[in-house]
Order: structure tokens, then sequence, then C-alpha cells
């Protein structure tokens, strides 16, 4: 029992994991106990990009190294550890911003098709953020029909991913000072697959074996994911399906349901999610299900397809990344229907220690052993209700090894950055006023973005509720996504109440004022972007500098695991963001490229890499970086206000002139 | 949204009309809770907010702390 509570610290999850060991299923916490790291790929000193090697480059431990040993120390075609640290960062960088971008490609697509009446079923649901979209690339509006409107920004979206040359249209948004440096270091992106194309290219044996080339480059990438692919995505994502407003739902695997025919929906890619959440209400549907001995239909969520349809549904969130398993092992999963990105294989071998039918739903992942149900657009009802069908035909399967835990909790979900915009100002004037006077007095201190997935190398949820819960103690707002986000979620961290119980004086006072929670729900991880629109909010707002990088903010992914996470950590470090990241550091193995990504990027960007596996250490580092922001601002001390009256004001003219 | 208009008395005239209050009656309950982007009707209203609402990007003359810079 002790070993399990150094594994979560999520109750509903240890009790899982015992369940789990009971029965015989293996999950990635026993995975993760039984496969050791690689300490050679870990800290970035093996080099697998041709058949000469792999080639291991590691610095001697615990002995001092002459020049000829640093010398001979290369891989066969003589790239120096400098090199194959920073070409397989820079890979992991390409891969993160490729899952992004085709994400993004699929829904202008998707988009496309539904502007031409080709997706039965969908609709533009937010004319207004369609608007939005045809101002940011003009687009002309008039009296045209919302339909036309959609072809073309579609096609001038979808065009993004195949341009050779220019700039990426979404760069426009960021606040002007930003975009001469992108343009002036040479690191705006032209379009979107060229960078990552250009990426791979770059890092094949014999070609870029410039480190400080090797790591600008990755600027450029991570750009076309953060302004480019995720940005695309959201954008879309929100003009189909609605921008989220807040809303209240609950978290954990408590949300499952005994009586009813549980289906789990995980992955990215909302489509077949939203079309799943309109068939769960179809009455044939649920007359069907009671005709096998269910009360009816429960949709939960489970990553980032749970974030999306949370904050625009209300749908329940069963768990995230690392409780994926461990909703399978609960014995009362019918169907779990994934479609793309940090889906475990290993679910096919949980699920066959119970009656779950993992189905996967899209051409790009399939999975040996899972049921391949393919998700047609064209067709979305009618594959949504197959898919439950089949769901509901396995209710009856369902043997009595069932142990749902009993926690669940309550969150509010759905702050964009619209949403927060008008929270604060009303429809009359929404604003970002009131956030920065809010700064610039003191009783906010700045704000973090803590995002990212789990890891189980790192106590599930800890590091992010300590990391959370530290910020928030000290003033600092809290914006979240993914999997990090349900992490607060579960811990009761995302209700207005978690301020006056966790959030330092100032903080609560205003979320009081407003109305929100210390730590606010900004969706999915492509969602990022809503961060960077708000941090560029900040700024054009003014008093707080000219630059992103000049803001009291910081960013971290404390339980970090992916490639997404890394090119996610690349753009906002390339957008002017301090970021820690926790857990490991994948160029830890060389100190020139750490020193390069942790300080001279500083230097040219604004913002840099830090690495801290402790959370409460790397808060520590993120608050200790506000504070300098707010020094350079000015705003570290209060001031005495002083009310001028006539005579003060002649003086000062006096003075002036 | 419809705008309520309010008559009230003001010193020096007999009635001005004022502006009422814009809040919804009662506590917001069910999936339509927080749906505040529903209360913008017409093409005209969604454009005019974005004009003054989201006016750090579209509006036409405050353009926040960088009215002052030259475009990059």
């Amino acid at each position: 029992m002790a070993e399990e509570k150094k594994q979560s610290i999520d109750q509903a999850t240890i009790e899982m994991i015992e369940k789990a060991a009971k029965d015989g299923a293996l999950t990635v916490f026993q995975r993760a106990e039984t496969t050791r790291a690689c300490p050679i790929g870990a800290e970035g000193s093996c080099c697998s990009i041709c058949a000469m090697g792999p080639c291991r480059v590691m610095s001697p431990r615990g002995k001092e190294e002459t020049a000829e040993d640093r010398r001979r120390r290369v891989g066969v075609c003589g790239a120096t550890p400098e090199t194959i640290s920073a070409r397989m960062f820079l890979r992991k960088i390409a891969a993160g911003t490729a899952s992004h971008g085709d994400h993004g490609r699929t829904m202008a697509k998707f988009f496309l098709a539904v502007a031409k009446g080709e997706a039965p079923g969908y609709s533009i649901k937010d004319e207004q953020k369609l608007l939005q979209l045809a101002l940011d690339l003009g687009v002309a509006i008039g009296e045209r029909r919302n339909e036309e409107i959609a072809i073309d920004i579609a096609k001038l979206l979808l065009a993004e991913f195949g341009k050779q040359e220019g700039e990426l249209l979404f760069l426009k948004r960021a606040p002007l000072k930003r975009q001469q440096l992108w343009r002036e270091l040479g690191v705006a992106p032209r379009g979107i697959d060229i960078e990552v194309a250009e990426a791979m290219h770059r890092t094949h044996m014999g070609t870029d074996q410039e480190y400080h080339d090797l790591l600008d480059f990755g600027v450029k990438v991570a750009l076309a994911d953060g302004w480019g692919g995720s940005m695309i995505a959201t954008e879309i994502q929100d003009v189909i399906f609605g921008t989220p407003a807040p809303l209240l739902s609950q978290i954990n695997l408590g949300v499952l349901k005994e009586d009813e025919v549980n289906v789990i929906i995980h992955g990215h890619e909302p489509q077949l999610a939203e079309m799943m959440a309109v068939a769960a209400k179809d009455p044939e549907l649920i007359k069907y299900a009671k005709a096998k001995g269910a009360k009816g239909i429960n949709l939960a969520g489970m990553c980032c397809t749970a974030n999306e349809m949370l904050m625009r549904h209300g749908v329940p969130i069963a768990g995230n990344f690392l409780q994926q398993e461990l909703a399978v092992v609960t014995g009362a999963v019918e169907a779990m229907v994934v479609d793309v990105q940090c889906i475990m294989q290993g679910l096919v071998d949980t699920a066959n220690c119970y009656h779950t039918k993992i189905i996967t739903t899209d051409p790009r992942a399939k999975i040996q052993g899972a049921t391949h149900m393919e998700f047609e657009e064209h067709h979305a009802l009618e594959s949504a209700k197959r898919i439950l069908k089949l769901a509901i035909d396995n209710f009856v399967n369902r043997g009595k090894n069932v142990r749902i835990p009993k926690q669940k909790t309550d969150m509010i979900a759905g702050f964009s950055h619209e949403t927060i915009n008008y929270l604060m100002g009303g429809m009359f004037r929404a604003s970002y006023r009131p956030l920065n006077d809010n700064i610039i007095n003191g009783r906010i201190r700045g704000v973090a973005g803590v995002v990212g997935c789990n890891n189980p190398r790192t106590p599930h949820d800890a590091g992010n509720m300590d990391m959370v819960k530290e910020l928030i103690k000290n003033d600092v707002l809290v914006l979240q996504t993914g999997c990090m986000a349900m992490a607060s979620g579960k811990a009761g961290l995302m209700v207005p109440e978690a301020a006056a119980k966790y959030a330092g004086a100032g903080l609560a006072s205003v979320c009081e004022a407003v109305g929100i929670p210390p730590v606010l729900h900004m969706g999915a991880c492509i969602d990022n972007t809503r961060i960077l629109i708000a941090a560029t909010a900040m700024v054009k707002d003014g008093g707080l500098g000219d630059d992103i990088s000049d803001l009291p903010v910081a960013g971290a992914a404390p339980e970090w695991m992916s490639e997404k996470a890394l090119a996610i950590g690349q753009y906002f470090v390339g957008s002017g963001v301090f970021t820690v990241f926790g857990v490991n550091w994948p160029t830890s193995g060389n100190k020139e490229v750490s020193d390069y990504l942790f300080k001279e990027f500083e230097e040219k960007l604004g913002g840099m890499w830090a690495f801290e596996p402790d959370p409460i250490k790397a808060a520590h580092l993120m608050i200790a970086h506000i504070d300098k922001k707010r020094k350079a601002l000015g705003i570290d001390k209060a001031r005495e206000r002083v009310l001028y009256d006539m005579a003060m004001r002649r003086d000062l003219g006096k003075v002036e002139a | 949204m419809e705008y309520k208009v309010e008559k009230k008395s003001a010193p020096g005239r007999k009635e001005v009309e004022v502006l009422g209050a814009t809040f919804e009656a009662g506590i917001p309950e069910g999936y339509e809770a927080g749906r505040w982007r529903q209360k913008l009707d017409s093409r005209k209203e969604k454009l005019k907010y974005l004009e003054t609402g989201e006016r750090y990007w579209y509006g036409e003359e405050w353009y926040g702390s960088e009215k002052r810079k030259t475009p990059a």
C-alpha cells in the first residue's frame, strides 16, 4: 500500500492499481516499475539516426575528461555530443509539432466539409468566432452566408500547412514587438509542414551539425505549432462546436455508473466525440440499452477529448492520461472509443482481463487486438450510433468483478480567452484591464500556465498539485490545460471556493470579486494557444510592457511525457515565456546544449527553459522569474497614490516644459 | 439582447430615460448557464462586440500599449 501511494496521490487511482494487481491486469504503473528508463536515451546522449550506430556519447561520470577524451567522445560519423543532443531534441519538437499540425489539418479539412454541407449533423455553432477569423484572415464578410465565409477561411487555413514562403497568418495576432523579433531572428515560420520536413532533413545523417543552429530552428518549428497547427485546431473547433464558456461538471473514476452502459471517449480530436454526445441521447438507443438491462448510457471522457467534451457539453471526465487503463480495471466500462494521441497500446491487454471493447476509430491510429470501427464524418451520426450499439451489446458481458471508486469532484471548466475577457469587463467593455490593474497593484503577483501530461516516473498528479498550490498560495493566478487541468480538477482547485481555501489573500480577493476559481481550466493540449492569446491580450491592454517576455508570467509542465509537450514548451519559450519542466530533461547529458536552452535563449528570445523535478522548487523558480519581471516593470513595490490637485498639475506642466 | 430603458427623475428636469439593469434575473441553471455569447443576436452586434470587446485585435482606433508603436 505504501508503495502504491508513491505512484499516485489520487485515492481512486490507488484503489484501482490495487484492484489491477489482484485481477492480474497489467497497467502503466506496473510497467514503469519493471521497465527501467534507458539512462542514455533519457539524457539525449544516444544517436540512432543511421545504421553506423546507434552511438552512445555519454559524458564520463565521476572523473574528469581530458581534451583528448573529449575529442574522441563522438559518434561514428564524428557528430559531437552537442550535435547529437540538439538533433534528438529538435526531432522531438518536430514530432510534437507534426502531431498538433495533423490535428489542425484534420480540423481544417473537416471545417471545409462542414461549410460545404458535406458533413451532415455538423454546423457552424459560433458565428462570432467565424467572424473573428474572417477579420483575422481578411475574408470578406458583408451579407455573405456563414457557409460562404467558412469555405474561404477553411481554404486559407488549409493552405497554411503546405505554404512554402511568407509567414503563418496567425503570427499577426502576436504582440508587434514579438513579431519583429521573430523576423529579426529568422524564426517566423513560413508554413507548418515545411518546418517539420526541414527539421527532419536537418537532423538526417550528415546535414545540420551546429547545435545552436539546430536549437534555433527548433523555435521556428515549435512556433509553427503554437501559432500554426494548434491554433488552427482550437479556432476551428470553436467555430464548429462553440467557444467554451464556464460550466460545472465532475471528474474522476467515480463518474462511471454501475447500472448504466459506460462508454469512454479517449484521445484528442472532438468530431466523433461530439456526435457520440448526440447519439447517447437518442431515445431509440436508450431504449435499446434498457432492453439489455441497463438504466441508460453514460458517456465519460478521458485525456484531451475529455477536456473538449467537458468544456462544451459538461460531459464528466473519468480521468487523465495515467488513469486510462484503470477505467477498464473498474470492470464497468463497456467500450473505450479512441482516436489519436496518448492512447496506450497496453489498453488492449488490460481490456482482455475484463469485458471492455477497445474501439479504434481513426485510420491513422489502429491498435493490434482492438476492434476497428472507422469514423466517417460524412455519416457521423450513423458511425456514432454503430459504436454505441456495440457498447450496449457488450453490457450483458459485464462480469461480477466490478468496483467503481467513489471519488468524483466538482469542477468548473470553459475559460476560453474570450470568456475571461468577457468576465472581467462584461458585454459593454470586455477587457483584460482588471487583470493588469490587479497585477500592477500587486493583488495578483503574476500568471502561470501549468500544463502537460502525467508520467509514471513521478507520482501521478503530485507534481501538479504541489506546484499549483504553491503558486496560488503566492498570489499567482494559474491557467491550465490538458491532463494537468484534470489533476487540479480532481484536487478540488477548480471551483470558486478554492480561492478562499488555498489562494493568497490578494488573489483570493480578485477571484471572489470576479467569481472565478484561482485555477482556470482553458481546455485541451492544443488549447495552450488560448494561453498565448491571453498573454498577448495582457500585453496589448497595456501597463505590463510591450512583449510577452515583459509580462510577470511563467509556464510549467511538472509531469510531462510526450513530444507534444516539448513542442508546446519550445513555442512558449519562443514566445518569450520562462518555462520549467519536471520529471527529466532530454538534453541533461550535455551541458553546452542545456546552457544554451536554459541561459542563452533568454538573451535571444526573452524566454528560456529550466529543468527542476521538485515541483515546489520549480514553483519557486517561476515565482522568482515573475518577481524579476515585476521589478523590471517597476511594480515590485507598493507606491503611494497621490491625487493631484490643479496646482500640482500646473507644476507638473512647468517641469515638462 | 433587448435593453431595458427606465424612466427616472433628474434634477432640473422632469424625467429622463436611462439604460436599466442588464443582468438576467435568477440563478442560471442547466446546460445554457454561462453561455454568454448567445446573448449577441445579430451579425452587426457580433461585429460590434469584436470591435470593442476584442479591440486589442479588431478595434479601429485603440490598440492598447501598442497604439504608439510603428507597426512591425
